[in-house]
């Protein structure tokens, strides 16, 4: 021992470290559920998932990409990429309970080209966003599908520039923001249909946009550059990152909405993933590496601002708890998931915090965290 | 005494259970005054900390937090009197206020699903120095280990300058204390324990500063001034008197708090807040049955003496809540409701434990002083998480991450990397671009059927739309053209129409084989000689014009061989060699002009050899400086040479100078 400092555990016991420990369940929710459950169990007899313990498997007849948890139902949309013109969007319902996922053939329908994003309404289960060539707004019925709406920005043209992302604030409602390729970023105002402003947000191509406040987002690009745009001051943007190597496009953000303080991007070719702190500029708290292939996304925890799960090429899907402080490039995960290939989709769901839905090849599985 | 308190009222029994031995050892240990003298001593030399580490109750030979006061830079000040304070009290509520923020923390850390207790201070308030100030109380050192155990195994004081960048096995805070600034520490054995000093400055070693300290206040002490603990209901002695009633041994552990929940709802005046206050020192009785290493119980004492003085400050000095929380416990022993799965409670307990595993789990040191950190300065709604996520239960799909796991996976895997997420991002929105560009030009084509997009711009789905009816419409024209045989769809229509393509080919064969038949009948109806004479004639007789014993020669022949296949474009042009290639199933006919020259005749022959023609006859006559020649042969390889071909190498021996 001689001079080592020895930091003592707060607390020895002899617990196994890996004893079973029940997730935290909200009674009120469970029974709920139970309810619906019922309610499905009738008429499920054409489920086609593979069910294995604590994690549900569904298989898709193309493969996937957008996908999406309902926040405020069972519901999961998923979004075919196939390379050409006739893309689907298909709904399924999940329930934890039975561990199940069914599918909704009636709720089937068809979108133009891949869709690059889908997102649920943040209050309404009905209402579900894609985005393609334009961000459509789609109204899921009890047996059909209704295309609400289709938000066209430009004036001028009947065509705006492509969509890569979007998101929906999940403050107010009316308000979704999409990126896009000529370099912008526009915000709608959804009830009313029109464009509440646009902004030439980067030098390049925008690849992704997330909301932290209401009137607060934060968008990354192929200039490499991570920046926050505050509506009620739309001239002045701040950069809070840039890539190390100009060049290396940032493809997805992540805004910790636990804890605004904290958001996460990912790099073109990295296994990294870059914690971003909003109050220290251009240098990351964290930059999590323990991915062997590069990282194709994240999502943070609904309900934990520390921890946050990645998932890449290396087919793995790791969930990483942040210490505040701490050797920034040293952090290994707490945990982790091996899927067959190269997980392409992750979605931490934010109505059941215990779940995580991983997108490969044509399935999806449902994780139990 | 379980027994007894089973039936009674939790205020009955609370005080009863003090132990006064206990009580009197714990105040040996902190001398009462202290706190004061570290405060003068710490200000008067203007630095930012002092610590008294004192040998643990629970575990002899282990050092730690005894007593502390900060003295450094304050962020935010909240007060909640809202009274002016001078600077002593300021730096002494500070002290208080620090304490009882770790207390809250280490609240929620237990009792996740719960709110914080209310602090004065959140961590959101806390300069970095409170927070080393604040993480320091969460350590433990061995005699002999660390700055403090050193210090008091040599009882001898230790001074450390440049902390920040001391290396972490000899100063294993240098990480926390870089963060804070700290860059000077000193430790010196005092009494039973070591007192530390911190301060931001860099002040070199001077061992009198720490005589002046010990002699000017810290001697002073009062040590052994026992209270009478029925009298003294203040706080602190309130303090002390939890460390006593939960170091009683007595509690049936395995009973589990719903009961206690209960009548602590029931008892308490101030309703849930203080029932969940009450219910805190249950769970860490539970936790305390399982604990082994002395280290921990030196903790989790603290925790249960941070609960009441919570409580303490939660009920406003009132020693009957104080008593029901105390009491809880006890009636809570005879409630047999353990492990049963459904129980909330149990399962709250049972997550209580969480972070304490985390904490307890000292893989590295690295790891450990992570954890450490982390469950200290998470809030408590980020613990719930950290608790959820700790756990790997049977349940969860996902299994602990080991360094180097799964290396046995062949990654990288070749490819391209972030294939589909590419795609999405760069390919999607070119099949976007181009799409409308093809409607554009579709549009552009027909100008007149342009439609106008409607107001929602689904101008996509109309381009789309139109190119869907184009493909439809030339399906139906493929259609007429085609003779049907199966069904109505696009497939049996390509099918049709292929295998209709196919049946023409055969055709084409087939008539072409009947013409070949003719050709050779004619061709041996004529006699070579004929042929000779003929060609020898014009040849000879025509001597300057180049063109007209050509075309005589092809009227002769298209009298002769209707059937056979001549190459018009080699009569047409004016250049000096021309050349004629015609066939008819094996046979061929070559006739061609070109400028004569030495040789010539020769790479002709090897040029048409080279297509492994056989020659029946060769005709060749010179005539103004230009070379007539004409070859009749049959085809023997395998392959048959087109006469295009033939033709063109032909006409590239020719045109050689």
């Amino acid at each position: 021992m001689g001079l080592e400092e020895e930091l003592c555990c707060v607390e020895r016991n002899n617990i196994n470290n890996k004893g079973g420990r029940a997730w935290k369940e909200e009674r009120g929710k469970r029974k709920e559920e139970r309810g619906k459950r019922r309610e499905k169990m009738e008429n499920s007899s054409q489920e086609s998932q593979l069910r294995s313990e604590n994690c549900i498997s569904y298989e898709s007849a193309y493969p996937i990409y957008g996908m999406a948890f309902s926040p405020q139902s069972q519901r999961v949309a998923l979004g075919s990429f196939i390379e050409e013109y006739t893309n689907r969007v298909d709904i399924l319902s999940f329930q934890p309970e039975s561990l199940s996922l069914t599918p909704h053939p009636s709720l089937s329908f068809d979108h133009p080209y891949p869709p690059t994003k889908l997102m649920f309404h943040p209050r309404k289960p009905h209402l579900l966003a894609t985005s393609g060539d334009y961000l459509r707004l789609w109204e899921l019925r009890d047996s059909s599908v209704d295309a609400l709406s289709l938000f066209n920005n430009s004036k001028t043209s009947e065509f705006c520039a492509p969509l890569t992302s979007f998101d929906w604030n999940h403050i107010d409602h009316n308000r979704i923001g999409t990126s896009s390729i000529d370099t912008t970023c526009t915000i709608w105002d959804i009830e009313r249909a029109i464009v509440e402003t646009q902004l030439i947000a980067h030098d390049k191509e925008v690849y992704d946009i997330a909301w932290g406040e209401a009137r607060v987002f934060a968008s990354v690009s192929a200039d490499a550059s991570v920046r926050i745009f505050d509506l009620r001051d739309k001239e002045h943007s701040t950069i809070i990152y840039e890539s190390p190597h100009p060049d290396t496009p940032l493809l997805r953000l992540a805004w910790n909405k636990q804890d605004l303080r904290y958001m996460a991007t990912i790099l073109m070719d990295s296994n990294k993933v870059v914690i971003l702190d909003i109050r220290s500029p251009t240098t990351p708290v964290a930059q999590l590496e323990r991915h062997r292939g590069s990282v194709n996304a994240i999502s943070w925890a609904p309900h934990s601002s520390t921890h946050i799960c990645s998932a890449g090429d290396d087919s793995q899907a790791l969930i990483w708890e942040f210490p505040t402080l701490s050797s920034p490039t040293s952090i290994d995960p707490i945990c982790m998931y091996s899927a067959p290939s190269e997980i392409n989709q992750l979605q931490w769901s934010s109505s059941h915090p215990d779940w995580i839905a991983i997108a490969f090849a044509n399935k999806i599985q449902l994780l139990k965290v | 005494m379980e027994a007894e308190c089973d039936n009674m009222h939790p205020v009955f029994c609370s005080l009863s259970t003090f132990d006064l031995c206990d009580y009197l050892q714990n105040q040996k240990m902190v001398p009462e005054n202290l706190k004061k003298q570290l405060a003068l001593a710490v200000r008067s030399i203007h630095w930012s900390y002092a610590i008294f580490w004192t040998d643990s109750t629970a575990q002899p030979g282990v050092l730690s937090w005894g007593e502390g006061y900060y003295n450094g830079d304050i962020k935010t000040r909240k007060t909640s009197q809202g009274v002016e304070l001078n600077s002593d009290q300021i730096g002494w509520q500070r002290s208080e206020q620090l304490r009882e923020l770790f207390k809250s923390l280490k609240t929620s850390e237990i009792s996740p699903q719960t709110k914080r207790p209310s602090a004065a201070l959140s961590p959101e308030d806390l300069t970095d120095a409170e927070w080393y100030y604040l993480v320091c109380m969460s350590f433990i050192f061995n005699i002999g280990q660390g700055l403090p155990g050193r210090s008091l195994a040599k009882g001898q004081p230790i001074w450390l300058n440049n902390a920040h960048s001391a290396d972490c096995k000899v100063f294993s805070r240098s990480l926390l204390a870089k963060s804070a600034s700290i860059e000077t520490i000193v430790c010196f054995p005092f009494r039973e324990g070591v007192i530390e000093l911190g301060t931001t400055e860099q002040v070199s070693e001077d061992l009198s500063l720490i005589e002046r300290i010990k002699t000017s206040f810290l001697n002073s002490l009062h040590v052994n001034v026992p209270n009478d603990p029925g009298a003294t209901l203040k706080s602190k002695n309130l303090e002390d008197h939890a460390y006593v009633t939960f170091d009683h041994n007595a509690y049936d552990v395995e009973s589990i708090p719903e009961v206690g929940y209960d009548i602590a709802n029931t008892t308490s005046p101030d309703g849930s807040s203080n029932a969940f206050q009450a219910n805190q020192p249950l769970d860490e009785t539970f936790m305390v049955e399982r604990i082994t290493g002395g280290t921990s119980q030196v903790q989790s004492w603290q925790v249960i003496d941070d609960e009441l003085s919570n409580c303490v400050h939660n009920s406003m000095n009132s020693s009957d809540c104080i008593s029901q929380t105390f009491a809880s416990p006890e009636i809570i022993a005879s409630a047999p409701n353990y492990n049963k799965p459904s129980d909330p409670c149990t399962r709250d307990l049972q997550k209580c434990n969480n972070p304490k595993m985390t904490l307890v789990d000292p893989r590295s040191d690295d790891l450990h002083y992570q954890r450490v950190l982390s469950s200290l300065l998470k809030s408590s709604d980020q613990l719930t998480m950290g608790m959820h996520l700790q756990k790997f239960h049977q349940e969860s799909s996902f299994v602990s991450w080991k360094k180097g796991e799964s290396m046995d996976c062949q990654w990288p895997r070749a490819g391209t990397s972030q294939k589909l997420l590419k795609k999405i991002l760069f390919e999607v929105p070119q099949m976007h671009l181009d799409g409308l560009h093809e409607s554009q030009e579709e549009n552009d084509y027909k100008e007149g059927m342009r439609v106008e997009a409607d107001e929602n711009g689904m101008n996509h789905v109309m381009s789309e739309r139109r190119r869907r009816a184009k493909l439809n419409e030339r399906f139906l024209t493929l259609r007429s053209m085609v003779p049907s045989f199966s069904k109505d769809d696009k497939v049996s229509i390509l099918d049709d129409a292929i295998q209709y393509l196919k049946k023409l080919e055969r055709r084409i064969k087939e008539l072409e084989a009947q013409r070949g038949v003719t050709d050779t009948e004619t061709g041996t109806r004529r006699s070579p000689q004929d042929m000779v004479e003929r060609t020898s004639d014009h040849y000879f007789s025509k001597n300057n014009n180049s063109k007209k014993p050509w075309i005589k020669k092809r009227k002769a022949c298209g009298v002769d061989e209707t059937g056979r296949e001549i190459n018009s474009d080699a009569l047409k042009g004016s250049y000096s060699n021309d050349v004629t290639v015609s066939t008819s199933d094996k046979e061929i006919v070559i006739e061609m002009k070109c400028p004569s020259r030495a040789g010539r005749l020769l790479e002709i022959m090897e040029a048409v050899n080279s297509f492994n023609i056989d020659f029946n006859s060769v005709q060749s006559t010179e005539a103004d400086g230009n070379l007539y020649l004409t070859i009749k042969s049959v085809f023997t390889g395998a392959t048959i040479t087109t006469t295009k071909r033939i033709k063109q190498a032909l006409q590239k021996v020719a045109s050689k100078c």
